[in-house]
């Protein structure tokens, strides 16, 4: 990450926009254990309370951390019930890096969202059958597999 | 000029500052070897 990932400027700009960033080194026994930390890289996403919103285990090329983090900034407003603000990460993953491994959580996030804010449950129907569509092979897609039973 | 993140390397004051921006953190563990 040190070497490829972190160096990019896309990536500098995306942290330093929507982040607070730190870094902790694998010496630092005591927050490894308490965020049950075994390999590295890893990447958690906070809120200020310290609750934890996402992870991420492992190399991520800067095409692919950009909308995985995204997504995990759209999940931090989505758990602050933000939802028109989650609503618009998700989106903007989904616009500019549709082709990412993320895009289909955000699929998945957006729809879960949007019936949050409207309880009407179209939405979650609308992400599977774009889910089913465009990520067939996503665990996404199996976790939406019960909105198929929600009318259309 | 190459650009870098601005990395702190203290979680309570990530947190600190995630409240005052209304950010969340973003928390790296990286082995420096």
């Amino acid at each position: 990450m040190g070497a490829v990932t972190y160096p990019n400027d896309k990536v500098v700009k995306f942290v330093d926009y929507n982040f607070v960033p730190v870094q902790i080194e694998t010496s630092n026994t005591v927050l490894m254990n308490q965020f049950n930390v075994k390999w590295t890289p890893t990447i958690i996403v906070l809120d200020a309370d310290g609750n934890e919103v996402h992870r991420e285990v492992g190399f991520l090329a800067p095409e692919e951390f950009i909308p995985k983090f995204m997504v995990a900034k759209g999940k931090y407003y989505f758990n602050a019930e933000a939802h028109p603000e989650a609503q618009g990460m998700f989106d903007e993953a989904l616009r500019d890096y549709p082709d990412s491994a993320a895009a289909a959580e955000a699929v998945f996030f957006r729809g879960v969202s949007r019936y949050k804010m409207t309880h009407d449950p179209k939405p979650l129907r609308e992400a599977y059958e774009t889910l089913t569509a465009k990520f067939p092979g996503s665990e996404w897609t199996k976790r939406a597999a019960p909105y198929r039973l929600i009318p259309q | 000029m190459a650009l870098n993140i601005c990395w702190l390397d203290d979680l309570a004051k990530a947190k600190d500052h995630a409240r005052q921006t209304k950010k969340p953190v973003l928390l790296d563990f990286f082995n420096p070897q």
